[in-house]
């Protein structure tokens, strides 16, 4: 049954990291997320909606996130994501991760 | 560790999970079809747009399911119950998949399970994998003029590979020339199977298989006792105080426990003896066909055995002990044959007298000896081989069988694999479901192949054993063998249900989605399968046609004599101390006792029954003389007053041995009528004289007797020479109680006559003659019985494989034979369009098999009586068997094919 802790993907963009910078601002519900991300993005991230719900699970798995039952804005049962203190540190060493990154593709990508 | 616990915690909630989950996306769908709604969208499209959007639902479900639990077991669970739910729709299919295999499982379980216990298993001594039995191979005597470094012996022989004897038996000096400074054998000890003896424990009188040992033989098997000593080299000498070591079960019977046996006085043969030891339980000495209950120092056969057995020790010529090695550490067997082989030659070359004898000298050979002796595999072996082979084409049988249905299931499921193929299910996830259903038919099958294997064993037991008291040989189910056939169904069953699996699921559902029956491949496949099932359904047949032809032949061999109400019963009044005189008047008045039964019509008395006189031994073996003619191998018998009468023997002339032949008078002799042919042609014998060579006895012809089977039923001599008893005076007698009803209503009596007689007497081999007769076949009554059992199953299974095949041809053809009876065609060429193939596919089979059948029937040719391997009946027969059950098999689909009302089948298409 072992199966290893779940991979976060190392791309940029990586989906885990974020739902977790996301959720570091306010707790939201999944449907939540998504709208938040494509907004603050201006809508030039499309998260595929399908793929957000095993991420949450595998977040939450990981005990970076937490679901609680509450209610919507527009009050309708929901399931509320938190990102816990594991979630936080997970995503400093993300977000170092990735912006080492972005440093060395923007440096090649400037080396003319 | 909290992962753990978060998974577990999960796995227990998973129910409620998956549902919160599904609420989760359903919140989300509902959401965002809102979200579509508001900029415009009609709700029927926002709705649609929404799911477009998400994706595919169900598959992201489980890929959140599986992110907590791996996906595999989640989805097993869900398999395994989707199984259980076809398993139970589809019950005739189910239960008929379980039962072929499991009995093609239990089946091989049980004869694997008895093969294992005779041919591998150890002895229970400590090291078995460094004894070594000594045997040694010679030329045959009969070639190269007669003459034989072996005079005289006592033991047994068998047929080596090439022709050669091979034995186990030698003389004493070899055994003590082979004994000193033995550099390759720790311990080398001998021993001999003393037979029946006649064990008198306080006052009470039993049979016991005895064993006679070297002082060497519990040290070298390292066996210890389970109560005071074992025999050692000390007991061992002529003149040593009599000892005996009784075996476990003994100790029990008669003393209560090993311990209170020690020391205790018994009679064996009527000597005294003193019980020293008692053997381990789980012993039985080295031979797994004997449980001895005594073993005695070999020196004190001088003691019960008398000047008969003193001559045994110093003849170089007489061969009787048999041997056996333990390896010192390192030394392999062959190292220890090329050092023992050239010394025994060495030996056995200075025995020889003549140029005759030393070309062809016996040569030693060192047989593993781990299992102990070998008579049981000799004799078992190769017809355990035979029926494995049966049960092995059973399972064959069995799992192409089980093929075809889950072909033809899946055939007939093709349209349901579309259906999820194309609601997205992935093909893997399919296949794999398949896959558990045949597992699981395949474990349930071997389950209950389990009992049968159980059910197997007793019933073999049964079988071989055939009646026989004290049939040491108790297998018990073995637990690998089980584990490997049943990885063997296990297998199959992934196997044959992984290529239904992948061709189901092929890349275009289209056509599958459309019309929903079969395409072409999968009916070749259908077919080799079944061509397959009678081809070998056919060897089968073949096999119990010829057993059951030998049986036959066995039971209409005339016998001469009668088998019906006769008791017989063996009595050894030797054995009790009665001598000569004595015991001859003993053996008589015991006669005449029994007369006086009420309800016993005649009693007479002999050697040995009639059946049994060839392994018992006549009452004289050598040369007769008939005039100047010396004839070898005519059976002597030893018989009592009104034998034949008694036995229903025609006297073709003169008269028969009565109560006028007495000690004194002129001995007398009545010979079969083949032999009175054979010597004195037309003359009348009675009155002429024959001579027994070796005991320079001359005996005068009395009379001439029909002549009947003496000996085994099938290599019964019609050569016979009854003599009288009382002048011959045999040890042990049996007799023969001709009887009114059922003879074994009249045991209680003799049991109770003979008590009164001498208690110190047991009666032995209490058997009807009618029993006796059927025990010396009981292999060829067993094979008979089991291959025709193996060959209805066999035609049963294919029948059925035959019956699904065109059952689902005639289906997937309704259009076709719809078509057919709408432009005009009959019944009968509908019903003929379908039996011609059911004929095509049984003729094939055939054409592939009847070579198969006569090459495999010569193995087999050891088993049968006057009948060929290549028997045309027994072929013939099979054939038409074989052929009818297709016909039967194909006829109620081809009647059904030919009910087809055109109209509705047109419809449909």
């Amino acid at each position: 049954m072992g199966r290893k802790a779940q991979k976060n993907d190392s791309l940029p963009g990586s989906l885990d990291m974020l739902i977790l910078r996301t959720l570091s601002r306010r707790d939201l519900h999944g449907y939540g997320i998504v709208q938040f991300i494509q907004q603050s993005s201006d809508n030039e991230l499309l998260v595929e909606e399908g793929s957000l719900y095993p991420a949450l699970q595998r977040l939450e798995l990981n005990g970076w996130i937490d679901g609680v039952w509450g209610m919507t804005s527009n009050n309708r049962r929901a399931r509320i994501y938190k990102i816990t203190t594991a979630g936080r540190k997970q995503l400093a060493v993300e977000t170092r991760k990735y912006s080492k990154l972005t440093l060395a593709i923007a440096r090649v990508m400037g080396a003319e | 560790m909290t992962d753990m616990l978060r998974r577990l915690r999960y796995w227990i909630k998973s129910a409620r999970r998956s549902e919160e989950l599904r609420e989760e996306m359903e919140l989300h769908l509902t959401e965002k079809a809102a979200e579509l709604q508001a900029d415009g969208m009609t709700a029927e499209c926002a709705r649609a747009e929404a799911r477009r959007r998400f994706g595919n639902v169900g598959l992201k479900q489980e890929e959140s399911r599986e992110i907590w639990i791996t996906r595999f077991w989640s989805e097993l669970g869900q398999d395994v119950r989707y199984g259980c739910r076809t398993m139970t729709a589809n019950k005739a299919f189910s239960a008929l998949a379980v039962l072929l295999l499991a009995l093609g499982i239990g089946a091989n379980t049980a004869i694997y399970s008895f093969m294992e216990s005779i041919l591998l298993r150890s002895l229970p001594v400590a090291d078995p994998e460094s004894l070594v039995v000594l045997n040694w191979h010679s030329r045959p005597p009969q070639k190269d003029g007669g003459q034989w470094v072996v005079h005289g012996l006592q033991g047994l022989f068998w047929p080596g590979d090439t022709g050669n004897l091979v034995s186990g038996i030698f003389p004493y000096p070899a055994f003590e020339t082979l004994r000193e400074e033995n550099p390759v054998f720790s311990t080398l000890f001998g021993y001999f199977n003393g037979h029946n003896c006649n064990l008198a424990i306080r006052g009470q009188a039993m049979i016991a298989g005895t064993e006679y040992v070297t002082g060497e033989y519990f040290r070298g098997l390292a066996v210890s006792p389970a109560a005071g000593r074992l025999i050692d080299s000390e007991d061992d000498r002529a003149g040593a105080a009599p000892v005996a070591v009784i075996s476990f079960a003994t100790s029990q019977n008669r003393f209560g426990e090993p311990a209170n046996a020690i020391g205790q006085p018994i009679l064996v043969d009527n000597i005294p003896f003193t019980v020293i030891g008692v053997a381990p339980p789980e012993f039985f000495g080295v031979d797994p066909a004997e449980a001895p209950d005594l073993y005695l120092p070999l020196h004190t056969n001088l003691l019960v055995d008398g000047a008969r057995a003193a001559r045994l020790y110093s003849d170089g010529n007489f061969y009787w002990i048999e041997m056996m090695g333990r390896l010192r550490p390192g030394v392999s067997t062959a190292q220890a044959q090329a050092e023992l082989a050239p010394r025994f030659h060495q030996w056995v070359a200075t025995t020889a007298t003549t140029d005759g004898e030393r070309v062809k000298l016996p040569a030693l050979i060192l047989n593993p000896g781990a299992a102990g002796l070998g008579s049981l595999r000799r004799k078992y072996s190769k017809p355990l081989y035979v029926l494995l082979m049966m049960a092995g084409l059973i399972l064959a049988i069995t799992c192409a069988n089980i093929a075809n249905l889950l072909l033809a299931r899946a055939a007939a499921r093709r349209r349901e694999m579309a259906v999820r193929l194309s609601l997205g299910a992935g093909r893997f996830r399919v296949v794999r479901q398949l896959l558990t259903e045949s597992l699981m038919l395949a474990s349930l099958g071997g389950t209950l192949g389990v009992l049968f294997a159980i059910w197997g064993v007793r019933a073999l037991t049964f079988l071989l054993s055939n009646g026989r008291e004290n049939f040491t040989l108790h297998a018990e189910l073995n637990w690998n063998v089980l584990g490997v056939t049943a990885a063997l169904s296990v297998v199959c069953g992934l196997f044959f249900g992984l290529a239904p699996a992948i061709q189901s699921t092929g890349s275009d559902v289209m056509p599958a989605l459309k019309n929903g029956r079969g395409g072409g491949r999968r009916r070749r496949g259908q077919h080799v399968l079944v061509v397959a099932q009678i081809a070998i359904s056919f060897l089968i047949l073949v096999a119990a046609g010829l057993f059951v032809r030998t049986l036959d032949k066995l039971h209409s061999i005339p016998l001469g004599y009668t088998r019906e109400h006769i008791l017989l019963f063996t009595v050894n009044a030797h054995q009790a101390g009665h001598r000569d005189r004595e015991m001859a008047t003993f053996y008589e008045n015991l006669r005449k006792r029994f007369e006086s039964i009420p309800g016993v019509s005649g009693v007479t008395l002999s050697g040995s029954s009639i059946i049994s006189a060839g392994m018992a031994g006549g009452a004289y073996r050598g040369p007769i003389k008939i005039g100047a003619v010396t004839i070898q191998g005519v059976g002597v018998m030893a018989a009592g007053p009104r034998f034949l009468t008694t036995m229903q023997i025609p006297i073709l002339a003169g008269r028969e041995i009565d109560d006028r032949d007495q000690p004194d008078s002129t001995p007398v002799a009545v010979i079969s009528e083949q032999l009175a042919r054979t010597y004195f042609g037309n003359e009348n014998p009675v009155g002429r004289r024959i001579t027994f060579v070796d005991d320079k006895r001359d005996l005068e012809i009395a009379g001439v007797s029909a002549n009947l089977r003496y000996g085994s039923l099938k290599e019964g001599s019609p050569m016979t020479v009854f003599v009288a008893a009382s002048q011959f005076s045999p040890d042990r007698v049996t007799y023969a109680l001709r009887t009114a009803g059922d003879p074994l209503r009249y045991v209680k009596s003799v049991h109770e006559i003979v008590q009164e007689a001498d208690p110190h007497i047991p009666v032995t081999n209490v058997v009807t003659q009618a029993a006796e007769i059927d025990r010396t076949i009981s292999q060829e009554v067993t094979f008979a019985k089991l291959s025709t059992g193996f060959a209805v199953l066999a035609l049963l299974i294919a029948c059925v494989g035959l019956y699904g095949t065109v059952s689902y041809n005639v289906a997937r053809q309704v259009g076709e034979i719809g078509i057919r009876m709408a432009l005009g065609a009959q019944r009968g060429a509908v019903v003929w369009m379908v039996l011609r193939r059911v004929l095509l596919l049984a003729g094939v089979g055939l054409a592939i098999s009847v070579p198969a059948a006569l090459s495999a029937s010569r193995l087999v040719k050891s088993f049968l009586f006057e009948t060929q391997p290549n028997d045309p009946g027994s072929l013939a027969l099979a054939g038409v068997v074989l052929l009818s059950a297709a016909i039967l098999a194909g006829y109620a689909p081809a009647r059904r094919a030919s009910r087809i009302d055109p109209l509705a089948a047109l419809r449909h298409e």
